[in-house]
């Protein structure tokens, strides 16, 4: 029935509209390791473009394995969207629904108020924005979604779950340069069956500037934010207030090397007290080469380390060396260090994933690749698996009809 | 030493300051990093309190339901939650 509902969408617009373009996409992945196969996931979609309007349906099927640790979660789910894309003038309208059925094993939720347990089956969830310019330099924007959530009790009893959230705000792209935003977001959770009712709100004031004539050919944006936060958390504490500072610099060291960083600080304002919270870096290290061939070759180093109440960090890299027209040689790395939920391991968990493979690019048209990886992780002892992931990509081009 | 390896040498000094800074006993709220999200949905799966949502391509964690038990973080495969 579901898919009956897509196609038709997709087809009777189509059928009475002249001058419509139709963009579609497949992606499909797959794979397996020496724990167990894990069929993976498929996202298939189109998009419908008139003058003035886009709809777009987007499907997705993921039946994968969600941890990476044993012992394994194994979520099935279909995800549907429907997103449309109505701009009139100065004024966008988007009406969405996206629809979630959970399949196979239902995961389960542990519910507030202490009241036990309930398997989730999905929800649809409906909404709508609409942002619109009121002249050049002040952009406004609104937006309203509902959810109506298929959470069931053992013995079956819906528990009649709903939330809602609304939104919006304004920004001004000031004469001096800054842009100066001011936005907030009001959300409620509700359940008849458990007489549960919970709702916070945030209200944020951001300024942002950024600068590309920097000395060094170094470009700039730094962002501050003060969030205003209204509500309890699950303690029944109020939720803190918080202030949030970020500088992005980015510089092209020679041509082909280029070094992008991320330096975020973030201090909460708790009942007269003001601590940090976080204090986080990331850096990004890019080499291309060999652009005149095919399909570009590029090497990627990546560092991240965010340190609050936890610690975690990454270290990566990823590379694709072009060896023959669309052929070529993909080799990741990854070391990582996070907390751990397994039990009888952690706190912390580190791991190590690496792994060569291959990928076969047709234009733009089309991707197929595979990559063999180990990891190696310290749960209760070290532990080592190997693993096999698969992809293909997808995409036609545009149709006119 | 030229302005390249300054820039460089910056960098590295900040991270290293990083790596040294104590962190905070308590935290009130995860962070997503928008930059790195991918609105893959791994860490909905694993939530058990329901606590994230991915809306508009990017994983929103309701503070009031969020427990800290961290399952979030671990599964998450870009590093994005902290």
């Amino acid at each position: 029935m579901k898919y009956l509902i897509i196609v038709s969408m997709l087809l009777l617009p189509a059928s009475g509209l002249a001058s419509t373009t139709l963009d579609g996409w497949l992606d499909m992945q797959t794979g397996g390791d020496s724990l167990a196969i894990s069929p993976g996931r498929m996202d298939i979609g189109g998009m419908l473009g008139g003058d003035g309007w886009t709809l777009l349906l987007r499907e997705r099927f993921s039946r994968r394995d969600s941890t990476g640790i044993t012992p394994r979660v194994l979520g099935t789910h279909s995800i549907t969207d429907v997103d449309f894309i109505i701009a009139a003038g100065p004024v966008t309208i988007n009406p969405e629904v996206s629809w979630v059925v959970d399949l196979g094993d239902k995961p389960e939720i542990v519910l507030p108020l202490a009241a036990g347990e309930a398997y989730r089956q999905g929800y649809i969830r409906p909404g709508l924005s609409l942002s619109g310019d009121l002249n050049e330099n002040i952009h406004l924007f609104a937006s309203g979604l509902y959810w109506n959530r298929d959470l069931k009790q053992e013995d079956d009893y819906d528990l009649d779950w709903a939330e809602s959230r609304i939104s919006g705000g304004a920004a001004w792209d000031t004469p001096w340069g800054p842009t100066i935003a001011v936005s907030g977001v009001s959300h409620r959770t509700e359940s008849d069956f458990i007489d549960y009712e919970a709702s916070w709100s945030r209200i944020d004031f951001t300024a942002a500037a950024g600068r590309n004539d920097m000395p060094l050919g170094l470009q700039a944006q730094a962002e501050v934010t003060y969030s205003l936060y209204g509500g309890n958390d699950f303690l029944d504490r109020e939720i803190a207030d918080r202030f949030t500072a970020r500088i992005r610099l980015a510089r092209m060291v020679i041509p082909n090397f280029s070094v992008n960083t991320i330096f975020e600080s973030v201090f909460d304002f708790d009942d007269g007290t003001v601590r940090t919270a976080c204090n986080s870096g990331e850096a990004r290290i890019m080499y291309r080469f060999l652009q005149s061939r095919d399909v570009p070759s590029q090497i990627t180093l990546s560092g991240q380390l965010a340190v609050s109440s936890i610690r975690t960090s990454k270290l990566q890299l990823s590379s694709r060396v072009n060896l023959y027209r669309g052929l070529s040689l993909l080799l990741g790395a990854m070391l990582r260090e996070t907390p751990t939920d397994v039990q009888k391991a952690g706190p912390d968990r580190q791991r190590l994933v690496f792994g060569p493979g291959l990928e076969y690019q047709l234009g733009t048209n089309a991707r197929i690749w595979g990559m063999i990886e180990q990891e190696r992780t310290n749960l209760e002892e070290v532990e080592v698996w190997w693993r096999l992931r698969a992809g293909l990509e997808l995409y036609p081009g545009t149709l006119t009809f | 030493m030229t302005q390249s390896a300054r820039a460089l040498l910056f960098i590295a000094a900040a991270l290293l300051m990083l790596a040294a800074c104590e962190g905070p006993t308590d935290n009130t709220q995860l962070i997503v990093s928008l930059e790195d999200c991918t609105g893959c949905g791994e860490c909905t799966e694993v939530c058990p309190y329901g606590a994230i949502e991915v809306i508009d391509g990017d994983a929103v964690i309701d503070p009031s339901a969020c427990h800290f038990c961290y399952r979030c973080v671990e599964a998450c495969p870009e590093g994005a939650i902290h």
